[in-house]
């Protein structure tokens, strides 16, 4: 009974913790918020799209961009509240199917392909492909990429123009910024890049530059998505096509697509180097992630280690049921990836129990679930290890079990594995990376948001290893003055 | 005192303890009375630890009965806590709690366990370390003490607690010979005080001095119970005379 209750005791601290992290994050849940009590729109974007839509992280840390201006001004001429939903772009789609978001404006082309599963509203904008690589290669055609290495953006417009293409090896990234390093590094010799942010990459890397494709009037233009069947569709028409005729649209291009675009092929260096000047702006943004990641590692270490405790207890139990639930339960978080744990956990628990789990709480429990597993081992190894007679020195002074476990193994068996823990926490630290999968903007999310933002892929990179780096070194320390504590008693 | 002895302490009735198909202990009845103090030997494998271990549940007998203070260990319904915080055992390895101070050692049990105040657990605790002689002690770990030194702080430890009965199990075995007399001395002294011990040693000397009573056991059976006296200059069975040649 009292292990029960202890269990019990545990699953409410994690619980509760959990929810204060998911009240502290903002955004998370709105969705879910339900019952609006004002009409409240959201909006789903891949905000790592300059500029079309990205973080101002050197600034408010808001949402900028053309997709984001427009939907605002629709958003007010029809009267609703608009909130910002970032996802990945991969999942833009589903989240509009399983009605996460109302919306998606994210520089998506109305392809035939997207046509099938979403409504969209009329183009609101039509881009130019550009072919990017280095400047010594200076490609003026796509003719002239026969027989060569391009990359293009998974999903894309561009994806479709490439496979058009005979005679090239084709290679499909997640982000824009992937590719221009695999430029940089030679593993393409170019990619196909629409024009906007093409401009925005050569403008900040001097070694590369870009050529205009002519206009394809048969491509798709970007256009809104809605769900199949939505009202919305033929609100934003009439709202886009009033801002069309009173100039509001031209207006709002005009101020994220400066005129003189096409004369900017530039002159500059070549060479691999790197801009750190840049990357300061950045800083106070990117600092901001140790907040979460350190909050995520703390939950899920404290969690994982108390559930982990107890279930070491059930593996050391004299009752069959326990131990082989332990035993079930550590075989199945060892033996899958985390990362479909935490994709489980995100996307299940709300169509299994209807509550829309924020992400930061979806995935301090993935980690600390998977966590426990692992160290419920490591703690029985350490309880294993302390000395027999312990234990029976405590039953012969009529100890109850409870108080000797807490008070008397336990200490010990902590003090053995210490190193081991430590190990586990550092693991963490650096596995919270994974949460940004989810969308929980950590250091690594946001070293990503800055990559799209600065237009640097390599730089956000090494500062935010540099930071991982020294959250380890400091946790490490802690460590080590914690085990020299414990040691006193030798 | 007097008014108390010949009352029994510990009733054992057809005591036997097998692992799988050993047989450690074959059947073992005695009674042990308030302020007796019993020295249990024989040869090493006779059953005499086990025995003892069974006197605080630390064995689970296999079938018999063990009657304390008239409460009837065997019964399932007895809380085996409870009368644990009755009887105070001694370790050949001591096994005092490492990560605790001394002082700590024992107070944790009385406070913890009893609900005694910290003070009043503490001010007990500095009075039985004087009474073992270790009262500079108090406050460092047991790592830094002599084996003798761990010993007389295992039996304060349990002392700590009122025990009515104490159980020693070869507490001076695991000592060097120079430290086997301060131990020896610490366990006179309590027997002295009319406390109720059954104490398994190797000690012949000890166990003729100290003990009121000698059991002798042999193949998990106690063949003899009889006055130290008695017992040494006569035994009554041959395997017991045999045993006392080759030790003494």
């Amino acid at each position: 009974m009292k292990r029960i209750n202890l269990l019990a005791a545990a699953l409410c601290l994690l619980l509760t913790v959990g929810l204060l992290v998911g009240s502290l994050l903002p955004g998370q849940a709105s969705a879910a918020d339900g019952a609006a009590p004002e009409k409240t729109i959201v909006m789903g974007t891949s905000p790592d799209y300059p500029p079309y839509e990205n973080v101002d992280a050197a600034g408010s840390g808001d949402y900028v961009g053309l997709d984001i201006d427009i939907a605002r001004h629709i958003a007010d001429r029809l009267g609703y509240k608009l909130e910002i939903s970032a996802l990945d772009f991969n999942g833009l789609i589903a989240a509009l199917q399983s009605h996460r978001v109302d919306f998606v404006m994210s520089a998506m082309s109305a392809t035939e392909e997207r046509r099938k599963s979403v409504d969209f509203s009329d183009y609101y904008y039509f881009a130019r492909n550009t072919i990017v690589s280095k400047k010594e290669n200076g490609f003026a055609s796509l003719d002239e990429l026969k027989g060569k290495r391009i990359g293009v953006q998974l999903g894309s417009t561009q994806e479709a123009v490439a496979s058009g293409m005979k005679d090239v090896e084709i290679k499909k990234l997640n982000k824009i910024s992937d590719l221009i390093q695999e430029i940089k590094t030679n593993r393409i010799d170019a990619a196909i890049i629409e024009d906007a942010v093409a401009m925005g990459y050569t403008d900040a890397n001097p070694d590369l530059n870009f050529t205009m494709l002519e206009a394809d009037s048969s491509s798709d233009g970007y256009a809104i998505a809605f769900p199949k069947g939505s009202p919305l569709t033929a609100q934003f028409n009439e709202a886009l096509k009033e801002m069309k005729a009173d100039g509001t649209l031209q207006k709002l291009v005009d101020k994220w697509f400066p005129e003189d675009r096409e004369a900017k092929s530039k002159e500059g260096g070549g060479g691999f180097r790197l801009n750190f000047a840049k990357m300061e702006k950045y800083i106070g943004y990117l600092l901001r992630g140790v907040y979460v990641t350190l909050l995520f590692t703390l939950v899920s270490a404290l969690f994982g280690f108390i559930w982990g405790g107890i279930l070491s207890l059930f593996k050391l139990s004299r009752f069959v049921v326990l131990r082989g639930f332990a035993t079930v339960y550590t075989s199945i978080f060892r033996g899958t990836p985390l990362l479909l744990q935490l994709m489980m956990i995100y996307y299940a628990v709300p169509q299994l129990f209807g509550y829309n789990i924020p992400a930061l709480l979806a995935a301090g429990l993935a980690f600390g679930l998977n966590s426990a597993a692992y160290l419920s081992e490591t703690i029985r190894g350490g309880i294993l290890a302390v000395d027999k007679g312990q234990r029976e020195a405590s039953l012969a002074l009529g100890i109850p079990y409870k108080t000797m476990m807490i008070s008397i193994i336990l200490p010990q068996a902590v003090k053995n594995i210490l190193p081991a823990l430590v190990n586990e926490c550092v693991a963490l630290v650096k596995e919270s990376s994974l949460v940004s999968v989810i969308g929980v903007a950590d250091l690594m999310r946001r070293a990503s948001v800055v990559q799209a933002d600065s237009f640097l892929a390599f730089e956000p990179l090494l500062i935010a290893g540099a930071i991982y780096y020294v959250l380890v070194l400091v946790l490490t320390s802690l460590a080590r003055l914690l085990e020299r504590r414990l040691r006193r008693s030798d | 005192m007097t008014d108390k002895k010949n009352e029994p302490a510990i009733i054992v009735e057809n005591l036997t303890k097998s692992y799988g198909k050993l047989e450690v202990l074959k059947g073992i009845s005695t009674t042990v009375v308030k302020g007796e103090v019993v020295a249990l030997i024989g040869p090493s494998g006779s059953g005499k630890s086990t025995f003892l271990r069974c006197l605080n549940m630390l064995e689970v007998p296999t079938s018999g009965k063990i009657v304390i203070d008239g409460t009837d260990l065997t019964d399932r319904r007895t809380d085996i806590t409870r009368v644990r915080q009755r009887i105070g055992m001694v370790f050949q390895h001591f096994h005092l709690f490492p990560h605790m101070t001394v002082i700590d050692n024992l107070t944790f049990a009385p406070v913890k366990v009893k609900g005694m105040s910290k003070e009043e657990a503490r001010a007990k605790g500095m009075l039985l370390l004087e009474r073992v002689g270790l009262k500079d002690k108090a406050d460092v770990y047991p790592a830094r003490l002599s084996g003798g030194q761990k010993q007389r702080v295992a039996i304060a430890r349990s002392l700590a607690m009122d025990p009515d009965i104490m159980l020693f199990d070869e507490p001076t075995s695991a000592l060097d010979p120079e430290m086997v007399k301060e131990v020896l001395a610490v366990i006179r002294d309590l027997a002295s005080t009319g406390m109720t011990m059954l104490i398994v040693t190797h000690e012949m000397k000890f166990a003729r001095e100290a003990a009121s009573t000698i059991y002798f056991l042999d193949g998990g059976r106690l063949l003899e119970r009889s006055e130290p006296a008695s017992f040494f200059a006569k035994p009554q069975t041959e395997r017991a005379a045999k045993f006392l040649e080759q030790v003494l």
